[in-house]
């Protein structure tokens, strides 16, 4: 029955419809470029949602955790693969991106015979100076965005816009890592208050923007995130690009992360 | 499903070979040109080689580090042909990576042991014909056993775990009998070395070498050229800087040579 043109038109347009659904209660995911590095955050319940790829590489992904495994597997495989045969230099976010991993999320999305990526997933891409970082976004459908500075995964584009918008205001260029903590935490938590308003007034087309201040009053936003991150953990890691060895990347301790968030945050830290 | 994070299987099932299989050669002697040695200290393993690299007797090349860095926690030292150990060591960094990263954990000291062991078993063939021997000196820090290791290596990839020390290459016989001395009858077991004094009796080692082997550079203080040493302990691997050892050297080894 998908034989037909515009029966495939609206079975992919099903399926878009189908996915914006699965990402509703997602967690969002930040990543901020600082003075020595990226950094990427999220808070995640059980399964971890960020991951090191390669060298100068970090992965942060929202969706399905089987879907987010197979991509981070193909990822380092290709990444590994390539950086053996030519050199770690050649492994970049863009050719993974580009030449690798779009194009498999695009065919998978678009076979409607088989089960799509329910994954959106960022590439932080350390570059060798500073200034030089690039972080990619790739949708479930296999577009893909490449941007400096900052870039966010949320359930829909209006959060992610705000989001961005908030990340924009706040951060200084570039930020020190205890003021990137603090920010990329507060536009995680008014992603995720975004995201909760929407889900409970769902309906009609969606807006430009959530219609969030983006600079809502920070108070509010420590509110919200202590109701959200009970029983969930705070999740940060770093591309760091001071470490010694090749590796730049390195998960943020619970210890370290609470001596570099705000103080007034008001969530204790083991 | 297979076997989850084996870089080396990935490769090879990308159609990747270690050692190119080549005829056995009749009567070949396995070349080993070079001195390394490791032994333990106070706070770990120190672990150092000369930077000679030769073909027969014709001077290569005066700078070659032959104490290669794997991952955070642990070093090769090689001796033998030099192709193939810079290719078991890419192999092995971008292996003990690939672990970490896929299992997000890292691969234990006994696994990257046998990592070790498996590509050399993988290079008999190259090693037989003559074209590829290489004889290692792996040393890493164990974090199950809290304790930085040592363990050498035949050809065909059995392992010996070198409790106090470890050698091999053209110049090890030398030293090898030294380092026996040493830890039995000096004033106290190497093992209970500072960092200081390890670093001066692994200069005074490769100056030994470099006495009586042709293949085993020493010291060249004109061209400001010394060895490297590598220390490993739980907080990871360091170079002991060239200033350093020109200031150790000057101080605690030309006076005796």
């Amino acid at each position: 029955m998908y034989e037909e043109p515009y029966k495939w038109v609206e079975a992919v347009g099903n399926r878009r419809q189908y996915l914006d659904e699965q990402f509703k209660q997602g967690s969002p995911v930040v990543a901020l470029s600082y003075d020595s590095g990226i950094l990427l955050l999220t808070v995640s319940k059980g399964t971890p949602k960020l991951y090191e790829i390669y060298d100068r590489l970090a992965l942060g992904g929202m969706g399905h955790p089987a879907d987010l495994e197979k991509i981070r597997f193909s990822l380092l495989e290709m990444a590994h693969v390539e950086g053996f045969n030519r050199s770690p230099s050649d492994v970049t976010g863009g050719r993974m991106v580009k030449y690798g991993i779009a194009p498999v999320i695009k065919q998978a999305f678009e076979e409607i015979f088989k089960a799509p990526f329910i994954a959106k997933i960022v590439l932080a891409e350390l570059g060798q100076k500073a200034g030089k970082d690039s972080l990619l976004v790739i949708n479930y459908d296999g577009t893909f965005e490449e941007g400096a500075h900052c870039a966010v995964l949320a359930a829909s584009k209006p959060v992610e816009r705000d989001m961005v918008a908030y990340l924009k205001q706040q951060a200084p260029s570039p930020p020190s890592l205890e003021q990137a903590c603090g920010i990329a935490l507060r536009a995680w938590t008014l992603g995720d208050r975004a995201q909760r308003k929407a889900g409970e007034t769902m309906s009609g087309p969606s807006p430009e923007t959530t219609q969030e201040p983006a600079a809502m009053d920070t108070a509010a936003l420590y509110a919200h995130l202590r109701d959200s991150v009970a029983e969930k953990t705070i999740e940060c890691a770093l591309l760091d690009r001071s470490q010694s060895g090749s590796s730049k990347y390195r998960a943020v301790t619970p210890g370290e992360l609470g001596r570099l968030l705000p103080k007034d945050i008001g969530i204790a830290f083991p | 499903m297979g076997m989850q994070g084996d870089f080396y299987q990935v490769l090879k099932e990308q159609g990747y070979q270690l050692g190119a299989s080549a005829v056995a050669g009749e009567g070949r002697e396995f070349m080993t040109a070079t001195t390394i040695l490791a032994f333990k200290y106070r706070d770990g393993v120190l672990v150092a080689g000369d930077r000679r690299a030769t073909a027969g007797n014709m001077v290569m090349y005066d700078r070659t580090d032959k104490v290669l860095e794997i991952d955070r926690h642990s070093v090769m030292a090689i001796a033998g042909v030099p192709a193939t150990a810079y290719e078991m060591v890419r192999v092995l960094e971008h292996s003990f990576k690939y672990y970490r990263r896929t299992q997000l954990q890292e691969l234990s000291f006994e696994g990257k042991l046998r990592a070790v062991s498996k590509l050399l078993k993988d290079n008999v063939p190259a090693a037989l014909s003559g074209t590829g021997a290489v004889v290692p000196v792996f040393a890493g820090y164990d974090f199950e056993q809290e304790a930085a290791k040592i363990y050498f290596y035949d050809i065909l990839g059995a392992e010996f775990e070198g409790v106090e020390y470890a050698v091999s290459g053209s110049g090890s016989p030398t030293i090898r009998g030294i380092l026996h001395y040493l830890n039995t009858w000096g004033e106290r077991p190497l093992s209970a070395s500072t960092e200081e004094e390890a670093a001066i009796q692994a200069l005074r080692l490769l100056t030994s070498a470099a006495e009586f082997d042709s293949a085993t550079g020493g010291v060249n203080r004109e061209s400001n050229l010394y060895p490297i040493i590598k220390l490993i302990a739980k907080d990871g691997v360091r170079v002991m800087p060239d200033d350093q050892l020109k200031r150790l050297f000057e101080s605690k080894v030309v006076r005796h040579v």
